[in-house]
């Protein structure tokens, strides 16, 4: 995969991401409005699940474009991947109770992640020379940081439960 | 030197009187000595007065609720605002005055869980009625808003306290008696007894006047076995109104757009800097999309009354379209002002009443996106429609106005189907046959059915809601009058 391909890809793939997160909180919305009730807990669900689904995309990626195409490609990829969705979470936002500077920060966690994962790929590459190795760990890197985010996410959510 | 410090002497003594803060003498109570019933609004009776003439501004929160009104202050003179209040779970209302050092004053209500008599006798008797708390009331523990007599499920009262209630006390009680309230009054005189007789709902069933105490306990326990039309809930207007699709469809129409944009913009400019800012600038079209995009309120009035009798009952509702995460302020239609709460009981609102407490103004709440608030009034208003339906064995009505006006054409339900009503004059009829429907194709008309009884007939005409100032452009209104069989 090229260059531009990758993030074409990329950015294709957060606009898909975005088009499914906004059809599913429209439809939420929709059948809210006709029963008489308040949008707002389906808007932050919908607002919680674009945060995660993209906290875990993001560090695989990250990590095996920044490995194998360098910062530059790896940062803008992951970017092209997270950007896309903010005109839906800006009204699942405005729909929603969730304060702004929680939304805003968790926005800007992933921007941090999008730009400094690939930095960590691209030291990797450094660090290990070879294309055919330096990928597979970059990868499995990126799903152990993912899964990582999962289970604390997971822990969080069951102690918030509590 | 000496001039210098004279002159600042000076100004210090007249400097100090000028921005000495007024003194605010502040009392509260509560109508019926305190007692109500969970959920139920109640009254708290304000007094204020001052020391010198300013504005003050009062402040009486209850639960999630609050009401704000400001009151032009006279030295020495006292000023008195009644303000309804819906009973918190809590029971206690806090009464705040600015300006001025901290005036603040909790009041407590008793939340009974038995149903509440009032017994508003010059003699302080009691009435001892099973199943009742009763309470022995003074003149002054009456209420000025009639939505306070939520509190009490009855009331026996004595012609001696009646004749000391005043103009709005007697407001209130009128109003009480045309919403099916239960009243025994003892003694009532030729001109009380006009006066209830105009006013008076249900079918006069709920209101009686006795001779002696032993006659009011037995009427009140006869009219007790005798049930009430039930109010309507207050959601049940609301489910008259159509969904506001507006706002939901501009944001459809708005993202479909942006995607389409976005996906032409990767396959012909896929440079990053478009990608990224494509995004950035469709989220800044859509905010302030949504900051040009006004949705206008939804009133409903339902309302119901009986053939012949002189007030109906409504209930309206009116919706609050949110786009915008704001607190807003909107102003409350003056004619429906006097009874108003929020629809849902956790609705935080702020009510701001005139200068007497009577009558909300404004109401303040916070809204977003597809948020829909609902305000829910009720009360009565003047009617004059009298209905006499005969059935024929043919299945057809002769439906006859008996009344001094004439009507629009409308509705007849009977026996569980729909007819249409033709316009009559007073004293025409009309002969309703020909095809009959069932209600089930319209929402009023399924309301309607389920509010009449099964061997019943009424009559359902559209309410005409010009003359309700401040209603919104989007008013819709219905009248329900059940009528009397034909001699």
């Amino acid at each position: 995969m090229n260059e531009t391909l990758a993030s074409r890809f990329a950015a294709l793939s957060g606009l898909v991401l975005a088009a499914a997160l906004a059809l599913w909180w429209l439809g939420s919305a929709r059948l809210a409005i006709d029963q008489g009730a308040d949008a707002a807990r389906g808007s932050a669900d919908a607002l919680h699940a674009a945060w995660l689904v993209r906290a875990l995309l993001v560090p695989v990626l990250a990590l095996r474009v920044g490995a194998l195409r360098g910062w530059r490609d790896g940062a803008a990829s992951s970017l092209a991947m997270v950007v896309p969705s903010w005109p839906v979470l800006a009204m699942a936002w405005s729909a929603s109770a969730v304060p702004l500077g929680q939304s805003l920060l968790a926005e800007g966690f992933l921007v941090v992640a999008a730009i400094v994962l690939p930095l960590l790929g691209h030291g990797l590459r450094r660090v290990v020379p070879r294309s055919e190795l330096a990928e597979p760990i970059a990868s499995a890197l990126g799903v152990a940081l993912a899964a990582a985010l999962w289970l604390g996410h997971a822990r969080w959510a069951f102690s918030s439960a509590l | 030197m000496s001039r210098r410090l004279l002159l600042l002497g000076l100004a210090l003594c007249c400097i100090g009187p000028a921005s000495a803060e007024p003194r605010i003498e502040l009392s509260a109570g509560p109508a019926w000595k305190g007692w109500t019933r969970p959920g139920r609004t109640t009254e708290i009776d304000i007094r204020l007065q001052s020391d010198v003439e300013t504005r003050a501004s009062l402040d009486v929160a209850t639960g999630r609720e609050s009401v704000g009104a400001a009151v032009e202050l006279q030295p020495g003179r006292v000023a008195r605002l009644q303000i309804a209040i819906r009973s918190a779970p809590a029971s206690a209302v806090s009464v705040r005055v600015t300006p001025g050092p901290p005036t603040a004053r909790d009041v407590t209500l008793a939340q009974s869980e038995s149903p509440l008599l009032g017994v508003a006798l010059a003699t302080g008797e009691l009435v001892a009625l099973e199943g009742f708390h009763a309470l022995a009331l003074a003149a002054d523990d009456l209420p000025r808003n009639a939505s306070a007599y939520s509190s009490i499920d009855a009331l026996v009262i004595d012609a001696p306290t009646l004749v000391a209630l005043d103009q709005r006390q007697l407001g209130a009680l009128v109003a009480y008696t045309a919403d099916c309230g239960r009243l025994v009054v003892l003694d009532a005189g030729a001109a009380v007894q006009r006066l209830l007789d105009g006013a008076r709902g249900c079918g006069a069933g709920a209101v009686t006047s006795a001779r002696s105490l032993a006659d009011a306990k037995a009427m009140l326990s006869e009219s007790l076995a005798t049930s009430m039309p039930p109010t309507l809930s207050l959601a049940s207007a609301g489910a008259l109104a159509r969904p506001g699709h507006a706002a939901w469809n501009a944001i459809a129409v708005s993202l479909a757009v942006y995607f389409a944009a976005a996906a032409l913009a990767l396959v012909y400019l896929p440079a990053l800097p478009v990608m990224l800012l494509a995004p950035a600038l469709a989220t800044a079209a859509l905010l302030a999309l949504l900051q040009g995009v006004h949705p206008q309120s939804q009133l409903i009035v339902w309302s119901e009354g009986k053939s012949a009798a002189p007030l109906a009952r409504y209930q309206a509702w009116q919706r609050f379209p949110g786009i915008v995460r704001e607190r807003v302020r909107v102003p409350l239609p003056p004619q429906l002002g006097a009874a108003v709460q929020p629809c849902e009981a956790g609705q935080a609102m702020r009510f701001e009443v005139d200068a007497s407490g009577a009558r909300a103004l404004f109401a303040e709440f916070e809204t977003r996106l597809f948020r829909q608030v609902a305000l829910c009034y009720r009360g009565t208003f003047p009617m004059e429609r009298s209905i006499a339906v005969a059935a024929r064995a043919d299945g057809s009505h002769v439906v006859r106005n008996t009344g001094g006006r004439a009507w629009p054409s409308g509705v007849l339900l009977a026996a569980g189907r729909v007819h249409e009503l033709p316009a009559i004059v007073p004293g025409a009829a009309a002969n309703v046959a020909g095809e009959a429907r069932r209600p089930a194709a319209d929402a009023a008309l399924r309301l309607a059915s389920t509010r009449i009884r099964i061997d019943q007939t009424a009559a359902l005409w559209a309410l005409d809601l010009s003359g309700v100032a401040g209603a919104p452009v989007d008013s819709t209104g219905w009248l329900l009058v059940a009528a009397a069989p034909a001699r």
